[in-house]
């Protein structure tokens, strides 16, 4: 096992930045604290590397609890967001700090911090010092002597955040890299989602001071359970839906938007908490709607177009259906769409669309999960 | 590149800095052209002034090693710890920094006096501290450390918390991190409070003539003999003191200067 955290609270000023937070990072999973800053992101890994005493709950590590253990004697490597090199030291000398530190002999030292320059592809800059290096190589020491003294989990607090988006990409790369060379347990904070879908084996998104949901990237990012994280991963089309009807494993729901001035009908995929007459919050993620000259079968409504954001290889495609808006985001490929295009058909199928968690972030329950939700 | 004009404004900064920066060279030169090569050179073989000198460099430099001693401890504490009482401990420190020499003079005799709390504990092993070179070493103590510790303590706070905090995690001791990282961060800044402690203890008067007085030979520090000497009219021993002192508070501040004004900056 990793690094269980269990039922934390830490507070500044008498606000709670964690609150009563529980989470586990199991041993080589790379595990991705994706949130909004001023979230408490910082805080948490500071807890878990003893940098920050918590007010209340558990820290365990490989299963000891060191809830009193001091951070030079837990064995976990952190990267700071500011690099925090030794300005005076080279950057041999910085990978080797912590081996010196432990009393590792001079010749075992060597051998190791070859060993994690190469690695970090640093082994032909490793006289100069931190003044002398890019931003990337920074990093990349930083990781280095972060994983040297081979610790149990590594601590990653936003290192990519100062970096150009060349170095972003290359260094986003490498890393993933190292870890599925090391199998180093890390826990990996960050603001930034498409960073987090390309590194995390399984992300935990943290909002006012708890974890809202811990899955894999795909679901976090397609089926996300409740309104704060669809919204924070862009999975942006939330309606507010009564059910009118069930029929044959499809659902028909109508739409309760204050935005809507028609009543629109559409159908979803039936899901085990739909109760007839209640309102339920509907997700749509804006990937999985298709757009169209023509209608294209169940849920094809005719938009007009408000804006259209070329974006890399997709276009983000905003339209307006009877008051109500929709985001779809297409490749560039599937569809010719220029600045004339007035209007067009939007259509997404009933399995795009699935139920949101209805309870409250602040709703008192020791930990957010949605037990009966199917996604099946 | 961008052409740098003068402006007006310039000028009339540039006209008051030029009237201030004649002013300091005239007091100096003033004091230079007031004894001849012949008249410092036959002073300075003078017993008394060389007893002077030799005063002075002997305490100020004992001074230097108890300041880095005790000095350094407290600086550390107070850039890197919390606790209650800090603020109030801060100032205490720093308040020698403004006090009237003299008022420090007086408060450290009446300490060490006869009559005063340290003065009687040391009176019963004979120890005395008034109108010694202990007297003159506590006074100089006094007035300079102050300017060690919050020179260090600048320096240890601009280490960012975050390199101190790595150190920690890759497995540092305290130990560690004092001796192989906040000691050579902050080397700069603990050369450059003892170069400034060494210069004001050299130049401390008020405090060390009231604990100490002015005892040719024993007591008398450089600044005291100019004092003494300039006062019986024998203005050029003054004046020789005087430009020997000069010379080491110009040279101590100009390596200080042009050697440990560097700082890491903390590249990130």
């Amino acid at each position: 096992m990793g690094i269980i955290i269990k039922n934390i609270y830490k507070s500044f000023a008498k606000q709670a930045v964690l609150d009563n937070l529980s989470l586990t990072v199991k041993k080589g999973e790379f595990h991705v604290i994706l949130g909004p800053s001023g979230e408490g992101k910082s805080t948490l890994l500071g807890v878990m590397a003893g940098l920050i005493q918590p007010d209340q709950g558990d820290v365990y590590i490989q299963q000891q609890r060191v809830n009193k253990l001091a951070p030079e004697k837990r064995k976990i490597g952190f990267v700071f967001q500011n690099h925090a090199l030794f300005p005076h030291l080279t950057v041999y000398e910085n990978t080797a700090y912590g081996l010196r530190a432990r009393g590792v002999n001079g010749k075992k030292i060597k051998k190791i911090v070859a060993h994690y320059l190469e690695l970090v592809k640093l082994q032909e800059l490793h006289d100069r010092y931190p003044f002398q290096l890019s931003g990337g190589q920074k990093q990349r020491t930083a990781i280095a002597r972060a994983l040297a003294f081979e610790p149990d989990a590594l601590l990653m607090d936003e290192p990519l955040s100062h970096l150009d988006v060349l170095e972003h990409e290359r260094i986003r790369d490498e890393l993933k890299r190292i870890q599925t060379a090391t199998q180093v347990t890390i826990c990996y904070v960050t603001h930034d989602h498409s960073e987090a879908a390309a590194l995390a084996d399984k992300i935990s998104i943290l909002h006012n001071g708890r974890i809202e949901q811990v899955e894999q990237p795909e679901d976090i990012f397609y089926h996300p359970k409740t309104s704060f994280v669809a919204e924070f991963v862009g999975a942006n089309n939330i309606f507010t839906a009564n059910l009118i009807d069930v029929n044959e494993g499809i659902s028909r729901f109508r739409l309760n938007s204050s935005e809507s001035i028609a009543k629109l009908e559409i159908e979803a995929k039936t899901y085990p908490v739909f109760t007839r007459n209640t309102e339920q919050k509907l997700c749509l993620h804006p990937e999985k709607i298709a757009i169209s000259h023509t209608p294209n079968g169940k849920n094809s409504f005719l938009a007009r177009i408000i804006d259209i954001i070329p974006q890399g290889a997709v276009f983000k495609v905003t339209g307006e259906i009877s008051g109500l808006k929709l985001r779809a985001v297409v490749p560039k490929t599937s569809f010719k769409i220029n600045s004339h295009t007035e209007k067009i058909w939007f259509t997404f199928p009933p399995d795009a669309l699935h139920p949101l968690c209805g309870r409250s972030c602040r709703a008192a329950i020791p930990q957010r999960v949605c037990k009966n939700i199917n996604f099946e | 590149m961008i052409k740098k004009q003068f402006t007006f404004f310039d000028i009339f900064l540039t006209l008051l800095a030029g009237i201030f920066f004649t002013f300091i060279l005239l007091v100096f030169l003033m004091l230079f052209t007031a004894v001849s090569a012949g008249q410092l050179l036959h002073q300075l073989s003078s017993p008394l002034v060389f007893a002077s000198i030799r005063i002075s460099l002997q305490t100020s430099l004992i001074v230097v090693c108890l300041t880095f001693i005790f000095g350094f401890p407290v600086a550390y504490l107070l850039s890197l710890k919390t606790f209650k009482g800090k603020e109030f401990l801060d100032s205490l420190i720093d308040l020698p920094i403004v006090l009237p020499p003299l008022v420090s003079g007086l408060a450290l005799l009446i300490l060490f006096g006869g009559d005063g709390i340290i003065g009687k504990i040391l009176g019963h092993w004979d120890i005395r501290i008034i109108f010694s070179q202990k007297g003159i070493i506590c006074a100089q103590l006094f007035v300079s450390a102050p300017f060690f510790i919050k020179t260090v303590k600048e320096s240890i706070s601009a280490i960012p918390e975050e390199v101190i905090a790595a150190s920690a995690t890759l497995g540092a001791s305290s130990f560690y991190t004092f001796r192989c990282l906040i000691l050579p961060l902050s080397k700069n800044g603990i050369l450059a409070g003892l170069a400034m402690t060494w210069t004001r203890a050299m130049g401390e008067f008020g405090a060390t003539s009231m604990v100490a007085g002015c005892i040719p030979g024993q007591t008398e520090t450089m600044t005291i003999g100019i004092y003494m000497n300039a006062m019986s009219g024998n203005l050029e021993a003054a004046v020789a003191v005087g430009i020997i002192l000069i010379g080491f508070s110009f040279i101590s501040l100009f390596i200080l200067k042009i050697k440990f004004s560097r700082s890491y900056g903390y590249h990130y």
